[in-house]
């Protein structure tokens, strides 16, 4: 599989190549993020609002905290919900869409409707509800978003499916006598693995907006743990002093939003291999 | 030349209405389905098994709101009758009372939804006008320098977090250059006339940018996409062939073809404004549905956060199953029933 992986990535265009360097400068700033821990927590009400300055690069927040720091200090918890929130949302999407069409008819029919129901709900009205109805924990705010986004990931996991279904080497496994599990883990996991993973490289940059979106409304992650939405959450109320406090959380968001979507947008175009996308 | 269309339409009408009786078969369990996930979300609220486990790890309610959920839903009955229960109000359009002022659920969202309304359709107006064209343009000619720029610029906006953006326009244009209020529906809510309506448009502004741009970014790429699958067409050439200039294949022939899917994709544009809805509608004070929807949930307001919960999947069915009608009624591979 390490070969056909480094070909893929060979086919990645430029800004894919771009992205994922950025998504990987992302995740080296998470692994040192600790470092800022000290300052991010510094109460200094003397220093409050202060703008970006070379001694606060970001400038402070209305508590005096340094908002680099913070930023910093961010980093971790927003990919990381973002990343198990995306896995929840593949692993549901995946079961349930690659079922439907591997199995097609009545359970075909019955599970199609599933995802018809959940995609008539405007997300963000589930995401509210099940966020702020839930005992609130980082596993909750995973849940809610994973629960809530499945859909996308199903319909998608079932049109490469019903594409696969049809190819002459999973009609050869089922002549041969192969079981469903084994066709459908041997056969068609492997072939829908490009799609696959443009869906979680998609599913990761929703999962982290999902997740800024609830915290900057006031029901994400509870108190100590803090994501940019959280830090963003602030900004409103200071909106006439400090732009800093909006500005800079804000653009660590878009960075890392931008280049997870411009991964998939990459990834989408290697598994296609004709360039241009679709 | 009476003849062959007098084939087409006897032979069509019994598929157009197989279609449509079956699309409408389909969509009853689908309706019924949203019923039920209305009522499973019933049940993280309190006097649930899951509230319990809520009050342990500390997010508290009421004791009346305790009380009256149970008065009100039974949930200290069966399952089975507590759900018949709950059918029959949801048949009967029996929204129950607001906790938070014991009015009508119906009328505080009859009082909430021109505010919607007015934000989400204006919102939908221009994000058609403006992602038509620059979709067709762009599709027109893939990989030309418009349709890179256009691309690149579709692909920011795609990933701008519509709160982040409202900040940012907020601080620009209310803070600095002091054009555009803050927040708010109006400065004088007596103004009428000219100035009055002016005052009204200057607040709904920059609401309406920020619940454009992100549907505008989806769906122009949809547009763009569709456009440059068609034009390679066998009827485009033959158009161009035929001596019709490039704009007019692209108009009347590319686009008219891409359409018919981006009719029923646009059913999907409608949660996602709703969703935008409770954000924008939130830091702008604007008293629309989403705000009335995000209040409820800080409050608790179950009957509130069900009923909008309720309508706002219904409507959605009822947009895309309208779509997927016209798209068969316009269609005249699905009219005939000689296409997929």
């Amino acid at each position: 599989m390490s070969g056909s992986a480094g070909r893929f990535f060979r086919l990645l265009p430029g800004s894919g190549r771009v992205a994922l360097g950025i998504v990987v400068g992302l995740w080296i700033v998470a692994a040192f993020s600790p470092v800022a821990s000290r300052s991010a927590s510094d109460i200094r009400l003397e220093n409050r609002l202060l703008p970006p300055s070379t001694a606060h690069l970001f400038g402070t927040d209305d508590l005096g905290r340094d908002l680099f720091a913070r930023v910093v200090v961010a980093t971790p918890i927003s990919l990381a919900i973002g990343l198990t929130a995306a896995a929840v949302s593949l692993l549901v999407g995946f079961a349930v869409g690659g079922l439907s069409g591997y199995l097609g008819g009545a359970v075909d029919l019955l599970l199609s409707r599933l995802v018809e129901v959940v995609l008539c709900f405007p997300v963000l009205f589930l995401l509210l509800a099940l966020a702020a109805f839930l005992p609130p924990s980082p596993a909750a705010i995973i849940l809610a978003i994973g629960l809530t986004t499945w859909p996308g990931d199903a319909r998608y996991a079932r049109a490469e499916i019903l594409k696969a279904k049809s190819l002459d080497y999973t009609r050869a496994a089922k002549v041969a006598g192969a079981s469903t599990s084994r066709i459908l883990l041997r056969h068609l996991l492997p072939n829908v693995l490009a799609p696959l993973l443009v869906s979680a490289a998609f599913g990761v940059a929703w999962a982290i907006l999902a997740e800024a979106a609830l915290s900057f409304l006031g029901v994400g992650l509870p108190a100590p743990a803090t994501s940019w939405g959280g830090i963003l959450s602030a900004a409103p109320a200071y909106i006439e002093q400090a732009w800093w406090m909006a500005l800079f959380p804000g653009l660590a968001l878009f960075l890392t939003v931008s280049a997870y979507n411009l991964l998939a947008e990459g990834l989408r175009r290697a598994s296609t291999e004709r360039g241009g996308y679709r | 030349m009476a003849g062959p269309d007098r084939v087409v339409a006897v032979r069509g009408r019994p598929a157009v209405i197989r279609y449509v009786v079956r699309r409408l078969l389909l969509a009853v369990p689908t309706l019924a389905g949203i019923v039920v996930l209305v009522f499973c979300l019933l049940h993280l609220a309190p006097g649930s098994p899951v509230s319990a486990l809520g009050a342990e790890s500390g997010r508290r309610v009421s004791g009346r709101a305790a009380i009256e959920m149970r008065r009100l839903y039974g949930l200290d009955r069966p399952l089975p009758e507590r759900f018949g229960k709950w059918i029959s109000r949801v048949v009967r359009l029996d929204l129950g009372e607001s906790f938070v002022d014991r009015r009508p659920v119906g009328e505080r969202i009859r009082e909430a939804l021109p505010y919607t309304l007015t934000l989400n359709g204006l919102a939908l107006f221009l994000t058609l006008a403006i992602a038509i064209p620059l979709g067709v343009e762009a599709g027109g000619r893939p990989e030309s320098v418009f349709d890179r720029i256009s691309g690149a610029a579709l692909f920011a906006l795609y990933s701008t977090p519509s709160f982040w953006a409202a900040l940012l326009l907020q601080t620009l244009f209310s803070v600095k250059l002091r054009w555009l209020p803050l927040y708010g529906v109006s400065s004088d809510p007596e103004a009428a006339g000219m100035p009055g309506l002016l005052d009204r448009l200057a607040h709904l502004a920059l609401p309406v940018v920020c619940l454009t741009y992100g549907s505008l970014a989806f769906y122009a790429r949809l547009v763009r996409a569709g456009v440059a699958e068609a034009r390679s067409a066998d009827y485009v050439l033959a158009a161009r062939a035929r001596g019709l200039s490039r704009r007019e294949a692209l108009w009347k022939h590319a686009f008219r073809n891409a359409l018919l899917p981006l009719i029923t994709l646009l059913g999907l544009v409608l949660p996602g404004l709703l969703s935008g809805s409770v954000i924008i509608e939130r830091i702008f004070a604007w008293p629309g549905l989403g705000r009335l929807y995000f209040d409820s949930i800080l409050s608790r307001d179950y009957p509130v956060v069900l009923a909008l919960s309720l309508i706002g999947a219904v409507a959605t069915l009822a947009v895309t199953l309208a779509a997927d009608i016209a798209y068969a009624v316009a269609d005249p591979r699905v009219r005939d029933g000689t296409g997929p």
